[in-house]
């Protein structure tokens, strides 16, 4: 662990404005702020002096963020640092995994040094902890594993990460249960699954199967749901039955959750309910070439929602960029939230639920004894941050700075 | 003006599709020498040939070359751009909580109007824009002042970029009584009427269909319409606007900006209604809204021109817009899934007023000898990664002048 030092002129914001009872800005102050042993120690305005001899660092009154966390990833799929390519049309999702199989042991770069461009990519949009989906299927075995594992092992320090053990081509279909239950030993901290309806043919039988390997393997859960419509909302519901049965509440996540956008909101609050009181979370990209969750909704019901890139550049999509700032401020727009507030508590799906002030406007972020895992931006407070995506100056996990641009910085205004 | 004579050497350009089982994999490019001369494109030679030459030579390092973007539709005169951050209020009235803070804000906006179109032109330079088109406000409470404002700029920026301005009564054609404020933008440098919801917002669709087409016949100047109007009732005003436009012989010179109406009715519908604009020679802009998108790909496969644009840099109506066309594509095409390189690469063509690099049979319809030299450098290896990837801008070129970047 590195020695203490100061983060000197951090702007932190303070409350809010209001006229009228409504919130018109956002009040910000300029803060030092001592990092030790991994954690914010200490925080004085600036108008008190700095009495001790820890060196300093001037970030100039860059405003101070929690760093971001990327709730959905494959770090084992992605091209980026391979040549371009384009996507292939296809007539099924089988089709797709058929191609997948045969295109990623081909490139002439190892998964390894893409899933590492990828996790770089990461640092310097402000992202310090990712959750990558790892595919595991007979073919392939546990290699995607130990590759991903390889590059996470690169990022020691910079990064945290949880991974899910993600039977790509179906829990039953590939006949992964072992393979699974291996990977739970070899590092993966969550059971994946895929479309229990369409992929694997028999929700009932892949739900219990997924269950029972997270209780037996100790770990969670993190369901990819995109059957549609009713299909999607009768799986939900026989998940969270069986989370409850299993004792599993706060440990469950269903990634895409289609379901819940194609359904009417009055209907999509009941399952809101259901899911709030299994503890179930649920993690969106964001598409914007169908429906999604009611994000506003859920929140609202007390279902935690985070977002995640999903697909960056891969054989699926050859879109995305692991800019989560940029996912969140597309959120924002899609969902109309364009005020002050909105666009400032639109933060906390990338951030694990924080943000600087709370609804009332109390400043709730940063505290003294926080990890020190921040990430200093471009931007006035957290309402611009989400709306214009200004650029990420420096990200800091833990005490240790892993991104700074602080030096290149070209103002574009 | 006569402009610099040169060559642009090892210009990579797209020379046609690779093909695996009938279907498109991949793009193939090759390098060129391009000589400038006048503005224009006046030769392309391989680059396996040597050159000899005396004119000045700038190598373009293998970048990929594309015509440079157009942004179709954009406020220059109320962009909050390179100010201070601001988010707009909760609209409780809608569209007249705008109307309203408007009678404050354009007033208190004035001195730094100049500024900030400046600075936001530069954004759209660096994104590889080089024609604008932007809806000015001419309404009661500005007066023309906007526009003074504006046509400044774009004198300034002649050199860098070519800017149309639209004479935009943005607080209603009728409602605001702006028709002689319209009738003296036209003679003051706008060179298109605009117009705002005829129904929803000036209350009789006749009428103010009709006082646009007159102001636009007397002046000599093209349309453009901002029709938000949902369902039926946009879709019906583009029936009168279609049968006015002909009525005028005002075929090929009317736009309608927005259009949502079509992303409320069915496709069978919608595709009819893309006769009758096709017909008319109508075309659509879009800012490609992410909560509610008109069915693009259709309306081009029927035959309207579509173009797109930005609307709204961070401003009182919107806190998002980035300035980036090319952005603008590739959000067009992650929305109607067009990931494969044929659709991704023909997806320029929203930003290029039509124009794409290969055609459907993969010929090298651009550049041609006599194209302007209007053209953008991105770091790419052909359009369709340029538009899935948004890559980045190396320089960006105005009639044969590099005007931002460099090589």
């Amino acid at each position: 662990m590195s020695t203490a030092f100061w983060l000197t002129n951090t702007t932190l914001e303070t409350g809010y404005q209001n006229n009228n009872g409504v919130v018109t800005g956002t009040n910000t102050e300029r803060f030092h702020l001592l990092i030790d042993g991994g954690k914010i120690s200490k925080i004085i305005p600036v108008t008190e002096a700095i009495t001790d001899d820890f060196p300093q660092k001037d970030v100039k009154g860059l405003l101070m963020l929690p760093s971001f966390v990327e709730k959905h990833c494959h770090l084992d799929k992605t091209l980026l640092g391979d040549r371009w390519r384009s996507v292939t049309p296809v007539n099924s999702i089988f089709e797709r995994l058929e191609i997948e199989k045969k295109v990623l042991p081909s490139l002439e770069t190892t998964t390894q040094e893409r899933a590492e461009k990828l996790l770089n990519n990461y640092l310097t949009s402000g992202v310090t902890h990712v959750r990558t989906h790892v595919d595991i299927y007979p073919e392939v075995g546990l290699k995607n594993l130990e590759e991903v594992k390889k590059a996470l092992q690169t990022f020691e320090g910079k990064l945290s990460y949880e991974i899910v053990a993600f039977p790509q081509h179906g829990l039953l279909r590939s006949n992964a249960k072992n393979l699974i239950s291996e990977a739970l030993h070899q590092g993966a901290n969550y059971v994946g699954g895929v479309d229990p309806a369409t992929v694997d043919g028999d929700i009932e039988a892949s739900l219990q199967q997924m269950v029972d390997l997270a209780v037996e393997g100790n770990a969670g859960i993190d369901l990819h749901l995109h059957d549609a419509d009713h299909l999607g909302i009768f799986t939900m519901k026989r998940l969270a039955r069986l989370t409850k049965e299993a004792g599993l509440q706060g440990k469950v996540a269903i990634s895409h959750a289609f379901g819940l956008g194609d359904i009417p909101l009055s209907q999509a609050k009941g399952v809101a309910e259901i899911l709030a009181d299994a503890g179930i979370s649920i993690i969106t990209s964001v598409p914007i070439d169908r429906k999604f969750p009611p994000v506003g909704l859920l929140r609202k019901k007390g279902v935690p929602v985070a977002v995640g890139c999903d697909n960056i550049f891969d054989v699926w999509s050859p879109f995305g960029n692991g800019n989560i700032l940029e996912r969140a401020g597309r959120l924002a727009e899609i969902s109309g939230w364009v005020d002050e507030q909105s666009l400032a508590q639109t933060l906390s799906f990338i951030t694990d639920g924080k943000t600087p002030l709370n609804h009332q406007g109390e400043q709730v972020w940063p505290n003294v004894g926080d990890d020190a895992s921040i990430v200093l931006v471009d931007a006035s407070c957290s309402a611009e941050a989400i709306a214009r995506r200004p650029g990420r100056v420096m990200t800091m996990h833990k005490g240790e700075i892993v991104s700074d641009s602080f030096g290149e910085r070209i103002d574009e205004k | 003006m006569a402009g610099k004579t040169y060559w642009l050497t090892n210009v990579k350009l797209e020379t046609g599709y690779r093909y695996e089982n009938g279907s498109v994999t991949g793009t193939k490019t090759e390098q060129f020498h391009v000589r400038i001369e006048d503005r224009t494109i006046r030769e392309i030679v391989s680059a396996d040939k040597l050159l000899i030459t005396d004119l000045p030579i700038q190598d373009a390092n293998n970048y990929l070359m594309l015509p440079s973007f157009r942004d179709m539709h954009i406020h220059l005169d109320k962009t909050y751009y390179s100010g201070p951050w601001k988010a707009p209020t909760i609209p409780s009235k809608g569209i007249i909580t705008r109307l309203e803070e408007e009678e404050k804000l354009l007033p208190r906006q004035l001195p730094v109007v100049e500024e900030r179109a400046k600075n936001l032109l530069d954004l759209l330079l660096r994104a590889g824009s080089t024609h604008i088109r932007t809806h000015c406000n001419v309404d009661p409470v500005i007066g023309l002042k906007n526009l003074e404002a504006t046509l400044q700029v774009v004198e300034a920026y002649k050199g860098k970029a070519s800017v149309e301005v639209v004479a935009f009564p943005q607080h209603g054609l009728l409602r605001s009584q702006s028709v002689s404020l319209i009738r003296e933008a036209l003679k003051n440098g706008a060179s298109l009427v605009g117009g705002v919801d005829p129904a929803t917002i000036d209350g009789n669709i006749e009428k103010s269909l009709q006082t646009v087409m007159e102001l636009a016949v007397e002046s000599n100047a093209n349309i453009d319409l901002h029709i938000h109007d949902p369902g039926h009732l946009g879709i019906f005003t583009f029936k009168r606007l279609a049968a006015l436009t002909e009525e005028a012989g005002w075929q090929g010179r009317v736009t309608i900006s927005h259009a949502l109406a079509l992303a409320d009715i069915s496709l069978e519908e919608a595709s009819d209604v893309a006769d009758m604009l096709v017909h008319q020679g109508i075309s659509i802009t879009s800012s490609v809204p992410i909560g509610k998108t008109i069915p693009i790909p259709l309306l081009q496969k029927k035959g309207v021109e579509v173009s797109l644009g930005d609307d709204s840099i961070t401003d009182h109506w919107s806190p998002f817009g980035k300035g980036d066309s090319l952005e603008k594509a590739g959000i067009l095409a992650e929305r109607f899934r067009l990931s494969d390189e044929f659709s991704l690469g023909q997806t320029l063509r929203y930003i290029t007023g039509g124009v794409t690099t290969l055609n459907a049979d993969g010929q090298r319809i651009w550049p041609h000898v006599g194209d302007d030299a209007d053209f953008v450098f991105v770091d790419a290896s052909c359009s369709a990664e340029a538009v899935a990837r948004r890559t980045s801008r190396v320089a960006t070129f105005f009639k044969g002048n590099l005007v931002v970047g460099t090589l």
